[in-house]
């Protein structure tokens, strides 16, 4: 590693490789602090240039790389390689060009959200993907994890907002992705990076899609007795062919925790509150607003209480994007999930949870994206005291399997990374998985970026816990 | 091309897995987008998907649908309706509305209300394919928010059949529209690339934004309240710069768009070129063409979803080789604004004089890996985008 080292200085000025172990220590893990992998280098480049002669260096040297944005991400998808390095992007944070006119922005992928959206805001323009962490977030993480956010329910994923990528390949060559134009000839390459959690290579620029900010937006909260309640509203408002700009739930437990920190103003004593947010041209609005708001009203809200203005929306939002860290107030330690299920199912589910949750004798936080299924419930535990960290890992992915039994996915917006692909057997069959490595072998064939990410270690393979495939499903649904 | 092969029509998965063992394969749905993409160099048997078709789950609580792959999407809008949903594409039906749902899907194609709900693309969350080595395999899942593994699907929208056998999709499903109403506005295309600036400018939400036929059609759908109000103030612009418009709405306007939509696919005898550039590029496309035209003395009749930057150009009069100089001469010019032109539909002779799927060379070499990966003998379309693939 020396003599790498010594290249990557020669690239990066000595004050763009870290290799002293307390530096590298900082690089150790990502939002999800239970897993910690220290790299062997951390390099942190500035421009694409500096990026592809790292690249360069590392596959001639044989090592892994691993790139890393802000290192918010919560399914230990930046976890380092132990004989790796480490990629930090966070210093490309030059936004490169606006386009109003056609609502565009090319910007370098340690670009956080919040950097885009300023620039975007004196246009009247937005980035639809808003991640609770948008303030520290990357770009180029948002399109590692494919980020999804309170507002992907009418707006879409980050793929839907991705024009364009360049992209440092493993081998080291630098390629562009996707056009600003619509349509390109050829396979959707850029569909299929996106969302690929840094395995195919490293995202050094994107060029993104904006909207116009709608022009009236209305929110309410509403309490209920109980999270099955609020989940009834969440299905009336579905089957009422509204489609909210957001629909997020927080349980009781996750109130407290928001309003220690935050004091948005939910009701302590409510079992769940239910945050509706409709956006659009007001005509839509205000008919869909008095529809969603006689919808909970049905659904038994004993509450509603409707923003008044900016403001008082903004204090909302800072409530429930709090809610995350929040929960550091109820406990000292707390691992966060993510799965989706289908909306009809939410009340099941949610029981399904509080019973897991008791009979681990652990307490389970929820707050989450109830528009469209997903969940975040929160396992809250004590890392000081023996075994109750594995216990709460262990519960938090029993959690997350959960949902595949109900037909959903075991991740909604936070990524598989390292943390889930031993779960990845549960919703996807030998072949699938296959195929997915297939596609990955197009960009990365030596397997050097982002290794020990989404795909079961081989070892798995032989343990029968493989889903099966299409093909024997459709065979044994046929049998007599 | 394809009349003299053998047709194999797979009703299950294991007789689609059957159907793909041997041979060079066209798969064919409605065979309404067959002469999309270069002439495959060499085809043994054509698998026909329309025996893999109906609704297999419904969850219209979740607005979920898995459908087979030969579905026809008319049947399928027509079955949705029922519960007030619908698949948010609109392209072309073809003849006896024949077109399906895995066509569509793997041939890309949207229609003009893709400026609202996006391009089929991000409506399908979960496909089933057969590889041609007999894999079977799924990606994605049936809920609508799902990151779990690579999204595999995205390359097979837009791969026209190269990659493998789509036997199954999982689509997300919007609710219809309570009222729906179209403004078409009288305006060459330059009034109409500055009315559409000032649209697009503004706070509408238009579902549709299209040129075509001599005007700008411009549609609004939701509420009843939301959609008179947009109405009103497009017409207002509209009057400003004293253009006459008129109102449709009812079947009507549904007949109206149906025709706009289905002329995209062009005739017999035409050359059907379709070109993309940033949504500001509609004044200098238009342009362009009326001067590619007319320099290959050739007629060409433009439609423009001009808020997606999609412009489709239908070639007639003249010889192949003068379809061919017309392409050629719009390509270069929408190349030099950022944007692509490709050659659907043609008229014998316009494929030998040019490329009618230019891909960038710079992404070229990964998508032939891909390509090999997926289909390791070359057996799907072989050529259809290139040689070799």
């Amino acid at each position: 590693m020396t003599g790498l080292r010594d290249t990557l200085a020669e690239i990066l000025g000595p004050e763009g490789v870290f290799d002293h172990p307390a530096q590298r220590r900082t690089y150790e893990c990502d939002g999800l602090t239970a897993y910690r992998v220290a790299p062997s280098l951390v390099a942190l480049p500035r421009t694409t240039a500096e990026v592809t002669r790292v690249v360069q260096a590392c596959a001639r040297a044989g090592v892994p790389v691993v790139p890393r944005g802000a290192g918010s991400g919560l399914s230990a998808g930046a976890l380092p390689a132990a004989n790796g390095v480490l990629i930090g992007l966070a210093r490309m944070q030059r936004i490169l060009a606006v386009d109003p006119a056609n609502r565009q922005m090319t910007v370098q992928a340690g670009v956080t959200n919040n950097e885009v959206n300023r620039a975007a805001a004196p246009h009247g323009l937005y980035f639809a993907p808003d991640p609770s962490s948008g303030v520290v977030c990357t770009v180029g993480g948002n399109v590692a994890e494919n980020s999804g956010g309170a507002h992907c329910l009418k707006y879409g994923f980050t793929s839907h907002h991705i024009l364009a990528l360049e992209v440092v390949l493993p081998d080291g060559t630098v390629t562009r992705l996707g056009a600003s134009a619509p349509d390109p000839p050829g396979y959707d390459l850029r569909g299929a990076l996106v969302g690929s959690e840094g395995t195919t290579g490293v995202v050094t620029e994107v060029t993104l899609r904006l909207l116009r900010k709608p022009e009236v937006v209305r929110t309410m909260v509403g309490d209920f007795a109980s999270p099955s309640a609020a989940g009834a509203a969440v299905a009336g408002l579905v089957g009422a062919g509204i489609v909210p700009a957001a629909v997020e739930m927080i349980d009781n437990l996750a109130i407290q925790a928001c309003e220690d920190a935050v004091g948005a103003g939910f009701s302590r004593t409510a079992g769940a509150v239910l945050i509706v947010e409709l956006d659009g041209v007001p005509g839509d609005v205000e008919a869909e607003f008095e529809a969603a708001r006689r919808l909970c009203i049905e659904a038994g809200a004993t509450h509603l209480r409707v923003a008044a203005d900016a403001a008082e929306r903004a204090l909302i939002w800072a409530g429930r994007k709090a809610a995350f860290a929040a929960v550091g107030h109820l406990s000292p330690d707390y691992v966060v999930q993510d799965g989706v299920i289908p909306r009809g199912r939410l009340p099941e589910v949610l029981d399904r949870i509080g019973r897991k949750s008791r009979e681990a004798g652990m307490r389970v936080a929820n707050v989450f994206h109830a528009g469209d299924g997903n969940l975040h419930p929160l396992v809250l535990y004590d890392g000081a005291r023996e075994g109750e960290a594995a216990r709460a890992l262990r519960l938090s992915i029993e959690i997350v399997e959960l949902c595949v039994d109900y037909g959903g996915s075991i991740s909604g917006e936070h990524g598989i990374g390292f943390e889930k692909a031993g779960s990845m057997p549960r919703m996807f069959s030998r072949d699938d998985l296959d195929v997915m490595q297939r596609v990955r072998a197009a960009f990365d064939p030596a397997g050097r970026c982002n290794p020990g990410k989404i795909f079961p270690a081989p070892g798995l393979c032989g343990e029968g816990t493989y889903r099966r495939s299409p093909l024997e499903e459709a065979a044994t649904v046929r049998q007599p | 091309m394809t009349n003299d092969l053998p047709v194999f029509r797979p009703t299950t998965l294991a007789e689609a897995r059957e159907a793909v063992a041997e041979g060079a394969l066209l798969f064919r749905g409605g065979g309404t987008k067959l002469d999309w993409g270069r002439a495959p160099a060499h085809l043994d048997r054509v698998v026909d998907t329309t025996g893999l078709n109906g609704i297999r789950e419904w969850n219209a609580a979740d607005m979920t649908a898995t459908v087979g792959a030969g579905t026809p999407l008319a049947a399928l809008q027509g079955q949705l309706a029922e519960a007030g949903q619908w698949l948010a594409v609109d392209p072309p039906l073809g003849a006896e509305a024949a077109a399906t749902v895995g066509g569509v899907f793997a041939a890309g194609d949207s229609g003009p209300r893709r400026l609202r709900f996006g391009p089929v693309r991000d409506l399908v969350i979960g496909l089933v394919f057969v590889l041609s080595d007999g894999t079977v395999a799924r990606s994605g899942g049936k809920v609508i928010k799902n990151v779990a593994g690579y999204d595999v699907a995205k390359l097979f929208c837009g791969s026209l059949g190269t990659l493998g056998l789509v036997t199954e999709l999982t689509v997300r499903l919007h609710p219809r529209p309570e009222a729906s109403r179209t403004l078409r506005i009288g305006a060459d295309a330059g009034t109409a690339a500055a009315l559409f600036a000032e649209v697009w400018a503004s706070h509408l939400e238009p579902v549709a934004l299209d040129w075509a036929g001599g005007g700008l059609w411009v549609r609004f759908q939701g509420r009843v309240a939301g959609v008179e109000a947009q109405l009103q103030r497009v017409r207002l612009l509209a009057e400003k710069r004293a253009l006459p418009s008129e109102v449709l709405e009812g079947p009507a306007e549904e007949e109206a768009w149906r025709g706009l939509v289905e002329a995209l696919a062009g005739q017999p005898g035409e050359t059907v070129v379709r070109g993309s550039t940033l949504p500001d590029g509609f004044g200098p496309a238009a342009e362009a063409l009326r001067a590619a035209a007319g320099e290959a003395g050739v007629e060409a009749v433009l439609h423009s979803h001009v808020g997606i930057g999609l412009h489709t150009a239908r070639l007639s009069g003249g010889d192949a080789a003068a379809h061919a100089r017309a392409a050629a001469t719009w390509r270069q010019s929408l190349e030099a604004l950022g944007g692509h032109v490709v050659i659907r539909r043609r008229i014998p002779g316009v494929e030998e004089a040019v490329d009618v799927l230019p891909v960038d060379p710079a992404g070229a070499a990964i998508m032939k890996r891909v390509k090999d990966l997926l289909d390791p003998e070359s057996r799907c379309a072989p050529g259809r985008f290139g040689e070799g693939w």
